[in-house]
């Protein structure tokens, strides 16, 4: 069996996405590259899905219908995020996130 | 009219008066005395209506009873006479009752008689009557009530009352803390009688006078839990009857007016002690520990208070003192196993003290002193009426034949010299010279001086004339007479000739040393003798009581105190707010609006979770 072909490879590009995603969350101080880095993180995700749906037996369709999902909640959360940005850019004039931090204790 | 009836009246009529002098405007009050007086003559005349009828004591006891509430329906002591914890309310009616009813209710008319006399010039006299009619009600739900619960509601009423009677003139210093002295000292020892009461009802079920039978108590109960029981209820007993060592309330209580003390202070209220021995008698003999202890208790008690009665000079302290000795003979003849002994001489002695009272009373409403030489001085002989009865009372007082006095004390020494032993007969046989001595010395002190001032002429209307003449002369008569009703009564020609002697001998000692009283009191201020140092002290009792609560209380309470603010309230509670305050202030850091230190948080932890879990 070919590398590409086996499950493993498939997961360590998933982890790979998962990661890079979460050290964009964690080092990007621009909230759109925040919220990209969200996206990339969503995407290792239902790469999971779609991988193990296609090298486990179970049920052909069901990893499919989670991605389809996912995408769906990623356009949404996506559409509130951005909105979001755009009235704290609208208030602050800035989107950086550090500039937001009126509600510390 | 039936018994029932006739309870109710006598239960009630004092409330009545009560009410009726409280709710009377302050324009009419000066009818209050007719009040008190009308509705306490009416209690009186029922009482004796009570046990005429009941004399021959057939068909008796009968009890008025009535479920009051279901403590508990399960037992939690095993055998247990009665399947249900419950309390009722009642009246009981015994010849005992009757005994105690006819007493109080009589006294008490007496002494709010010749309350119209002494009171007369006092501003709050409806305040006083209103009171005193008070008292009445409490004494009597006391002495007919069928259960230990009820009696003590009562005996801690009557308590109150004499609180407010003793501080009546509370204006005065010394009479405000002579209430508060009582009233302390009452409630330490009512603290051991409610425990008896709890303990008893918890492992008894029932309070009921009707079922404390000795047999009884002692299938359920072991001797030790007998003991502990009784001597708790004892514990009462001592605060009411001012038994040793809760006696230094009783001479203090003489702040009150005179009527109080003659009617609360010696007849009634400090008898209800004895009387509560004589009701639950079963209680206590059930245990012969207990016996014990109340004998030795009231052989104390006897002796201290009749060797302190011996030199006081203030009248009415020596009545007090002696109040307490025999309140202490009576403790000694139901501890030696004798209730009957111990009532009868707490009837006559009530008719008699009463009587020495009202007219030390006399004595210092005219004369405006207390202290017996003085009395003398401002012509205390030329008042025939005052000095006849008070010779009268004195006479019965030391037991002189056919006095009411001499039937009551010869039964209770001849219990105790078969009952009580050789040690307790020859303390009681003390008491007995003793109190012949005191009582012949007041007597020699104010008949035999020499008046040093001019005896003014008394100008008072026929009304108060009446008012302090009649109560004397009854209650002469009474102490005269009761000797004669005692159902013991019998003649034995040993005891006879032992008072006899005792008596002259007394009086002899009395005489010898009074016979020229001015001389008598220069010798008295120039004693600075060992024993009379002593017995000035009071045998050091007070200085105790306030080394106790001055020193090692107050001492205990700053200990406390200072435990309080250094443990209890810094270390504990100060403490364990002010570290949940550090907490809150580190952990607030956290919160410091950063959402991506937040997300770092929440990314570092989910990664520990999955290595420690996974």
């Amino acid at each position: 069996m070919s590398a590409a072909q086996s499950l493993s490879s498939y997961l360590l590009i998933s982890a790979a996405l998962f990661s890079i995603g979460v050290f964009g969350l964690l080092s990007r101080r621009n909230l759109v590259a925040i919220l990209i880095s969200l996206e990339l993180i969503l995407n290792s995700a239902s790469l999971n899905f779609v991988a193990f749906n296609k090298f486990s037996l179970v049920d052909k369709a069901l990893g499919q219908v989670f991605a389809i999902f996912i995408i769906a909640l990623a356009a949404a959360e996506v559409c509130i995020g951005l909105s979001l940005i755009l009235l704290l850019h609208r208030k602050k004039d800035s989107i950086n996130v550090d500039e937001a931090r009126e509600l510390r204790g | 009219m039936t018994d029932l009836h006739l309870f109710w009246v006598i239960q009630l009529a004092p409330l009545l008066a009560f009410l009726l002098i409280q709710v009377l405007p302050k324009t009419i009050n000066k009818v209050a005395p007719a009040i008190g007086m009308a509705f306490s003559l009416t209690a009186a005349l029922a009482s004796l209506n009570l046990s005429f009828a009941h004399s021959q004591g057939a068909g008796l006891p009968v009890e008025f009873s009535r479920q009051w509430l279901v403590v508990a329906d399960y037992a939690v002591w095993p055998n247990i006479p009665v399947p249900h914890y419950t309390l009722s309310v009642g009246f009981l009616l015994d010849p005992l009752n009757l005994l105690m009813i006819t007493l109080v209710t009589t006294i008490s008319f007496f002494v709010q008689l010749f309350s119209f006399y002494y009171m007369n010039e006092d501003p709050s006299r409806p305040r006083y009557f209103g009171f005193l009619s008070f008292f009445s009600f409490s004494m009597t739900g006391l002495v007919l009530s069928n259960n230990l619960l009820q009696t003590f509601l009562f005996w801690e009423l009557v308590g109150l009352t004499s609180y407010l009677l003793i501080g009546f003139w509370f204006e005065k210093k010394s009479a405000a803390t002579a209430a508060r002295k009582a009233f302390v000292i009452n409630r330490l020892a009512d603290l051991g009688f409610y425990l008896g009461i709890i303990l008893l009802f918890l492992l008894f079920g029932t309070l009921g006078f009707a079922t404390l039978k000795a047999d009884a108590l002692r299938n359920v109960l072991g001797h030790g839990t007998l003991t502990l029981i009784g001597l708790l209820i004892f514990c009462g007993v001592m605060g009411k009857s001012a038994q040793f060592p809760f006696h230094v309330w009783l001479p203090d209580a003489m702040e009150g007016p005179t009527p109080v003390s003659a009617l609360i202070h010696s007849a009634t209220m400090v008898a209800a002690g004895v009387f509560l021995l004589a009701r639950a008698f079963d209680l206590f003999s059930a245990s012969h520990t207990t016996l014990l202890v109340i004998l030795s208790i009231g052989a104390i008690t006897a002796l201290m208070s009749a060797t302190l009665a011996a030199i006081q000079r203030d009248i009415k302290r020596i009545l007090a003192y002696s109040t307490v000795s025999q309140l202490g003979l009576m403790v000694m003849a139901i501890g030696a196993g004798s209730a009957e002994s111990g009532m009868f001489h707490l009837s006559t002695h009530a008719y008699f003290k009463s009587l020495l009272f009202l007219t030390s009373g006399a004595f210092i409403h005219r004369f405006h002193t207390n202290d017996i030489w003085e009395i003398a001085d401002r012509g205390g002989k030329k008042d025939a009426v005052a000095l006849g009865c008070l010779a009268f009372g004195l006479l019965s007082l030391s037991g002189v034949p056919p006095f009411a006095g001499f039937f009551s004390k010869d039964l209770i020494l001849e219990v105790l010299k078969h009952h009580g032993g050789i040690f307790f007969y020859g303390v009681a046989v003390l008491v007995s010279f003793l109190t012949a001595y005191y009582s012949f010395r007041l007597f020699f002190v104010i008949a035999l001086s020499k008046i040093g001032h001019e005896v003014r002429a008394h100008h008072e209307s026929l009304t108060l004339k009446i008012s302090r003449a009649l109560p004397l002369f009854s209650l002469a008569a009474l102490s005269l007479i009761t000797g004669f009703t005692g159902h013991a009564f019998h003649l034995n020609m040993e005891l006879l000739i032992t008072t006899v002697i005792l008596v002259v001998a007394g009086g002899a000692l009395a005489y010898s040393q009074f016979k020229d009283p001015a001389a008598a009191e220069a010798a008295l201020r120039g004693n600075q003798g060992f024993i009379f140092k002593i017995l000035e002290r009071k045998f050091f009792m007070d200085d105790a009581y306030d080394f106790l609560v001055k020193k090692v209380g107050l001492a205990l309470g700053r200990w406390l105190n200072a435990f309080d603010r250094a443990v209890i309230n810094s270390l504990m509670v100060n403490q364990t707010s002010f570290s949940v305050m550090r907490l809150g202030r580190v952990v607030s850091r956290l919160q410091n609006g950063l959402l991506q230190d937040y997300l770092a948080w929440a990314v570092g932890i989910g990664i520990l979770i999955v290595f420690c879990f996974l």
